[in-house]
């Protein structure tokens, strides 16, 4: 029999029970349209954060801290955004980072391959707003050049390390504070106001404002309450908070460092020496990684939520094929009578579970396609308003055929059975079916 | 001989009871012969019919067909062994319900392999030659019984084989389109030189055959040529 032939009698077997086969494709269809959304949505969130954590760590950079296990919650607060809150409330013992031995810097920066060392200044301000605005709060962050420059403007220039007086406001921030646009907040003045970590019981603690002026504005990021201020009005402003004057000094040396390596080639090796020294070390590759694995992870839930609903939608197909095969017995017997061999008998009913997995497939991806575009759309409208160029449900072509092949060949699968025992029928048997 | 049967047994086991559907049955066919088969119904006629269609296998004997051993082929030999040396009729027709006269005339062409074209092609010609060109475009159950056998007549010829093995092809048939289908069957046959084996329980439908046998139990039990029948 040929194949054209083997085709065109399983469409037709298919067409002559139309509700039943619409019914088999459409659990097909919703499994597909699940595994294509949820998985496309955990790409779309791995595109996501991957962009923010490229945008907010460069390569090159190896983040140190005083022991391994405070990494970890130093970087879940750097690839999902900080709640600012909880450390101006005094609790900020909660990252629980001990200070790095002025000797263990020095030796740092002496390794090969370190270009730089910086302390990693951030505090929590108590308020920062116009002169005659709303305050808001916000996380001050002091940054060397080369990691400033990493961030995207919408509008303005980057500010200098040694500078003073000077900030770069979050593209969230230019609303908060009250100004029209971007445009609008720059050369304008705001005040940063940072208190005292340290009040005793019941005793309101003092509050300090600064001045600076905004020359620049980021695109939105996740870091949405971030201001950027040169680092030696940082540290000032960081004693205060703190309430020693010894702090980022060599009595009371930085708690994170961030290590430049001048070939990105060597991180792991930075990496490495460093851990050495018994301190925490993690540098952006890995962080991407660590960023990659948790989305692994994710993506992998998703899709098996997904493929639980394709099982399902399996079993109708073997339902569907095993009843159909009951009711074509007779048939079954003739086609065996005028020279239809098991193989030619098999063949046919594999195609036709074949075809259910194609059909179903390739329609729930389409359902799925623009489903997917009306969320990215919506989102788009809402609440990634900010973030342009942002998918929450991201399809590369590789998901939409790996989908539709997926379905094929599980419905393919399933179809084996049913269609051996059609094959292995006896004819003579099935000739007498009534 | 186009036919050897050589002491063919077919046995089914119910339970621990044995029964012998074919008890040691010795035919032999020419080319071209009619033979009519008779006898009372469960004395194995359709299961030799069978047998020697491809479609069942004995337990024991030997039954070659054009000199081949049909014991010894495999599923794909016995498949195209049914799909161009054997026609089936059938009285129940077993036409293909959802398929059109024209496509269950096609049907053994296309396991056959033959291109869609040529079927349709040669497939007219068929119920052309059963005078059913009016109808190829009618489902089984858009016809009548008569209508019905000559479309599984054409189907059985479609593929020119050289052995036609009818199951009491009228045994669904009123006397009148009986004689009417017995006709065309026989005239076609005498045309192509087609050995026909056809079971009957009508005395006056064996008139026409060459020679009859009797089956009883599982075995022949009497052999009448023609000369004697009249
Ligand atoms: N599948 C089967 N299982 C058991 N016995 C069978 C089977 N098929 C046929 N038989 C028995 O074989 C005998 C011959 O059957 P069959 O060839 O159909 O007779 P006929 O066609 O002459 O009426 C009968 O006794 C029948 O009961
Ligand atoms: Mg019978």
């Amino acid at each position: 029999m040929r194949f054209v032939d083997l085709i065109r009698t399983a469409c037709r077997n298919l067409a002559r029970r139309r509700l039943r086969s619409f019914l088999t494709i459409s659990g097909v269809v919703i499994a597909a349209c699940l595994v294509t959304l949820l998985v496309s949505m955990g790409i779309g969130m791995r595109h996501f954060m991957s962009a923010q954590v490229e945008a907010l760590m460069p390569s090159d950079v190896v983040l140190v801290v005083s022991s391994q296990g405070a990494l970890q919650l130093g970087l879940a607060g750097l690839a999902f955004g900080e709640n600012p809150q909880q450390v101006a409330e005094g609790t900020g013992s909660r990252y629980a980072l001990n200070p790095i031995k002025s000797s263990h810097i020095e030796e740092i920066a002496a390794l090969e391959f370190v270009d730089r060392v910086d302390p990693y200044i951030m505090f929590t301000t108590w308020s920062a707003s116009r002169l005659d605005g709303p305050a808001v709060k916000a996380m001050a962050r002091a940054l060397p050049d080369y990691q400033v420059r990493a961030r995207v403007l919408s509008a303005g220039s980057y500010i200098s390390e040694d500078a003073s007086g000077v900030c770069i406001i979050a593209g969230q921030l230019v609303e908060s504070l009250g100004f029209a646009s971007p445009q609008d907040a720059l050369g304008e003045e705001i005040i940063i106001r940072v208190r005292q970590a340290v009040g005793m019981l019941g005793l309101p603690s003092n509050t300090e404002g600064v001045r600076f002026q905004i020359t620049g504005v980021a695109e939105p990021n996740v870091q949405a309450t971030e201001i950027l201020i040169p680092q030696s009005d940082a540290a000032l402003m960081a004693r205060f908070w703190a309430g020693s004057d010894d702090m980022y000094t060599e009595r009371m040396p930085p708690s994170i460092l961030q290590v430049r390596v001048g070939d990105v080639a060597y991180m792991d090796q930075v990496t490495a020496q460093v851990k050495n020294m018994g301190l925490g070390a993690m540098g952006s590759n890995e962080v991407m990684g660590f960023v990659g694995t948790i989305f692994n992870v994710i993506e992998g839930l998703l899709g098996a939520f997904g493929l639980i609903a394709l099982g399902v939608a399996t079993l109708g197909i073997i339902n569907t094929l095993v009843m159909s095969i009951h009711e074509r017995t007779r048939e079954i017997g003739v086609m065996k009578a005028t020279g239809a061999c098991r193989g030619t008998i098999r063949k046919l009913f594999t195609l036709e579970g074949a075809l259910i997995g194609l059909t179903g497939g390739v329609f729930g991806v389409g359902i799925a396609y623009i489903l997917g575009a009306g969320i990215n759309e919506l989102a788009r409208l809402t609440f990634l308003s900010s973030f342009v160029g942002t998918q929450v449900s991201y399809m590369p072509w590789w998901l939409l055929v790996g989908v539709v092949i997926t379905c094929t060949v599980v419905a393919l699968v399933a179809s084996l059975y049913p269609s051996l025992r059609a094959a292995r029928m006896d004819p003579i048997e099935a000739l007498r079916f009534e | 001989m186009i036919i050897e049967l050589c002491d063919v047994w077919r046995r089914y086991s119910m339970g621990n009871e044995v029964i012998n559907a074919l008890a040691g049955v010795d035919l032999k066919v020419g080319y071209g012969e009619f033979l009519a088969i008779l006898g009372p119904s469960g004395s194995g006629k359709t299961t030799m019919l069978n047998i020697i269609g491809g479609l069942d296998t004995a337990s024991s004997g030997r039954v070659a067909v054009d000199g081949h051993d049909l014991s010894r082929a495999g599923d794909r030999i016995l498949a195209a062994y049914r799909n161009k040396m054997v026609g089936f009729v059938f009285q129940n027709f077993n036409l293909q319900p959802s398929c059109s006269a024209l496509e269950n005339v096609a049907l053994p062409l296309m396991f056959a392999g033959v291109s869609a074209g040529r079927r349709s092609r040669m497939a007219r010609e068929g119920l052309q030659t059963v005078g059913m060109s009016q109808r190829a475009r009618h489902l089984p159950n858009q016809l009548s019984s008569g209508e019905r056998q000559r479309v599984a007549i054409a189907r059985a010829l479609v593929n020119e084989p050289r052995i036609l093995l009818a199951d009491e092809p009228t045994g669904n048939l009123d006397t009148r389109t009986s004689e009417l289908v017995m006709e065309l069957l026989i005239s076609l046959v005498r045309e192509r030189n087609i050995t026909l084996l056809m079971v009957t329980h009508n005395p006056y439908m064996a008139e026409f055959a060459g020679r009859s046998i009797h089956m009883r139990d599982g075995q022949i039990s009497r052999e009448l040529t023609c000369a004697s029948l009249i």
